[in-house]
């Protein structure tokens, strides 16, 4: 794996790190516009329906994720800190309640200015290292538990 | 799921021909011949993979001696559904596409085309 993952001992967080052969304002543009958001956010075999973002301390950002399986998880995230073009904060807008099956997560992602490349870190905090490690085994589990078939074709992308 | 089940079915799915006669087996039962039809391969050869995917849970044979068509369980995926659909795992593919996106947003610049 090309992505360096973290999962802290003594802290509910989770830090992924990777570097992007790309210029930091590429990279600026492809996590804080919609139309290139949806064009990665969730890997292959996803797509997204719904991605309305108003990048801005406060704004909210609807998102709607389509599974292989045709099931659908609907998000909602608010943008907390907004410094372009290397970093930016974001929470689940109904943080506390974890509607959706989602746990809830305060995610930091900084840019870093390495010429042509960038390197990506993200801190994704939970509300508790139990809430950590229920989201490491399941998280996004539910919405793709569905028929063999689907299954298999969604195994069949990876 | 017992992790040793996992790791079985995480093995029988890592091979691309048996994700194949897997994905052929989600459309209907069939036999080994029909199975061997699309590959260049013998029928020992996939007699082998399907043993795999067998010991895997993944297929059950049926008990008929001359036909004993093969048939997908899929109860097995489940609990790897659920292992690659945590939160880094969610984040890896993420990260994998953002990496594809940004070679597309990359040749697209150079191209004269989108700016951004």
């Amino acid at each position: 794996m090309k992505t360096d993952t973290e999962i802290a001992r003594d802290e509910p967080t989770i830090t992924m790190t990777r570097v992007y052969e790309a210029p930091r304002t590429l990279v600026w543009s492809a996590m804080s516009e919609a139309r290139h958001i949806r064009k990665w956010w969730g890997g292959r075999g996803v797509v997204n329906p719904i991605c309305e973002m108003d990048v801005r301390p406060g704004g909210i950002w609807n998102h709607v994720m389509r599974f292989p399986d045709g099931q659908e998880l609907r998000l909602q995230f608010v943008f907390l800190e907004v410094v372009p073009p290397e970093r930016l904060v974001w929470q689940q807008a109904d943080l506390g309640s974890g509607i959706g099956g989602l746990p809830a997560t305060h995610t930091t992602v900084t840019l870093d200015d390495l010429g042509a490349a960038t390197r990506w870190k993200m801190v994704a905090r939970f509300r508790s290292i139990e809430d950590r490690d229920a989201a490491l085994t399941f998280g996004f589990a539910r919405p793709i538990e569905s028929s063999g078939d689907a299954l298999t074709e969604y195994l069949m992308t990876m | 799921m017992h992790p040793d089940s996992l790791s079985a079915t995480l093995f029988a799915i890592a091979d691309p021909t048996r994700r194949g006669l897997l994905a052929r087996l989600a459309k209907s039962d069939a036999t080994v011949g029909q199975l061997a039809e699309p590959y260049d391969m013998s029928l020992a050869a996939v007699s082998k993979h399907l043993k795999v995917l067998e010991s895997a849970g993944l297929v059950t044979r049926g008990r008929e001696a001359q036909w004993r068509p093969c048939r997908i369980d899929a109860e097995p995926l489940k609990a790897v559904a659920e292992w690659i659909g945590g939160f880094s795992a969610f984040w890896d593919r993420s990260l994998d596409s953002l990496d594809e996106h940004l070679a597309a947003m990359r040749a697209s610049q150079n191209n004269g085309g989108d700016p951004q």
